[in-house]
């Protein structure tokens, strides 16, 4: 005699049937973005695009690993003065001329390229933002044209691969980039509304 | 406890949302197509979800955990609407109350198509946050605090959810086995 588990499992219809119907998944992307492009279609936000503020900005993130209180107390307790910030290309492979860095918090590493694409000055501003739970909070950083360009220069040609996010010389998070980063991005991480105001503050120190 | 590291998300609407779709989108149509009648209705109602991250992508919180939830308590929403929607009269005969039982046990292939799908439309009997919770805990294998969290509820709650939903399922699957199952 089975029970209600076995029952339930034997008759899961995805024991069955393809996980996504075939083509289905494009099509049904394509008619939600379809109607968000529809949907903002704001004339401020046009303007704003042409001036290049909203250009295209990608999640670079799946990342949602974690990290432990006591190296995240180490971070923060750094981020009180200016937060050198710097975004730099990785790979998840060994290579000539990368260097090997830990990402904080967790046993991932990563190997960073020499060149910086964006600092501090790059930055037009950064200010913290509401997250999903309201203790929680995050960090909008916009970057300037000179910014928001290099950025797209440098992302453009690097999907799929990982992105390292440092605060202060530490790699703080390296997502993998899923499409190209343009002008601004939403940095959070369960963050309390004081450390999301040390890192926006620290951020836009020259 | 751990905290989760800092994320990056888009600051611009339509790229959000196409990273939104294209990391959550699996997800959910898996928890869609087991709260829905059929992959069609699976695939509407994920569609519809994004739909609505569409209409409000403000009110869509940062983070993949938040978001995620978010997309969740969404989905199910608009499955309970649906839901709503449909007569008492129809779910409990899809649930199997006005068909004849089934015979259990045996190798016949048709025999046990049917007694699949009547098992699995026993799920009918259920609202649609039950049933997802039933979903999560015997599908999925989430634990009740993940469920909880995910559905931004309390883990008594979810408890008495999983509870209420194995008795009703059972006195469906009862009705649709005799008495010997």
């Amino acid at each position: 005699m089975k029970n209600i588990r076995e029952l339930l499992r034997d008759a899961d219809p995805l024991r069955y049937e393809p996980t996504w119907p075939s083509g289905q998944h494009i099509f049904r992307r394509q008619a939600v973005l379809a109607a968000a492009s529809g949907a903002r279609a704001p004339a401020g936000v046009g303007a704003r695009m042409r001036i290049g503020i909203f250009a295209t900005v990608a999640l670079i993130v799946i990342a949602a690993s974690f990290l432990g209180p006591r190296v995240w107390s180490l971070l923060v307790s750094d981020l009180q003065a200016a937060v050198r910030f710097e975004v730099r290309l990785a790979e998840d492979r060994p290579a000539a001329g990368l260097r090997e860095a830990k990402v904080s918090g967790s046993n991932r590493s990563v190997y960073l390229h020499d060149e910086v694409i964006v600092t501090n000055s790059d930055i037009a501003g950064a200010r913290i933002v509401q997250g999903g739970d309201p203790s929680q909070y995050g960090v909008s950083v916009e970057f300037n044209a000179s910014g928001a360009e290099k950025m797209r220069a440098a992302t453009g040609n690097h999907i799929g691969k990982p992105v390292a996010i440092l605060l202060d010389g530490q790699v703080v998070m390296a997502p993998v980039l899923r499409t190209p980063i343009g002008a601004s991005a939403v940095v959070t991480g369960n963050l309390t509304r004081t450390e999301a105001e040390r890192i926006a503050n620290g951020i836009t120190i020259q | 406890m751990a905290r989760a590291l800092p994320v990056v998300v888009a600051g611009n609407p339509v790229e959000r949302l196409a990273s939104l779709f294209d990391v959550h989108y699996d997800r959910l149509y898996r928890l869609a197509r087991r709260l829905a009648p059929s992959a069609d209705d699976a695939l509407d109602l994920v569609q519809e979800t994004f739909l609505k991250a569409a209409r409000f992508p403000r009110s869509i919180p940062v983070g993949t955990t938040n978001e995620e939830a978010w997309l969740v308590r969404v989905l199910i929403n608009i499955r309970r609407d649906q839901w709503r929607k449909t007569s008492v009269r129809e779910r409990y005969d899809k649930a199997g109350f006005g068909g004849s039982h089934i015979a259990s046990g045996g190798r016949d292939p048709e025999a046990a198509l049917i007694a699949r799908t009547a098992v699995w439309q026993a799920l009918n009997v259920l609202p649609p946050r039950r049933r997802a919770i039933v979903v999560m805990y015997e599908l999925e294998g989430l634990a009740i605090p993940a469920i909880a969290s995910l559905l931004g509820i309390s883990p008594i709650t979810v408890r008495w959810h999983l509870s209420m939903g194995r008795h009703d399922l059972t006195a469906v699957l009862k009705g649709l086995y005799g008495r010997h199952q």
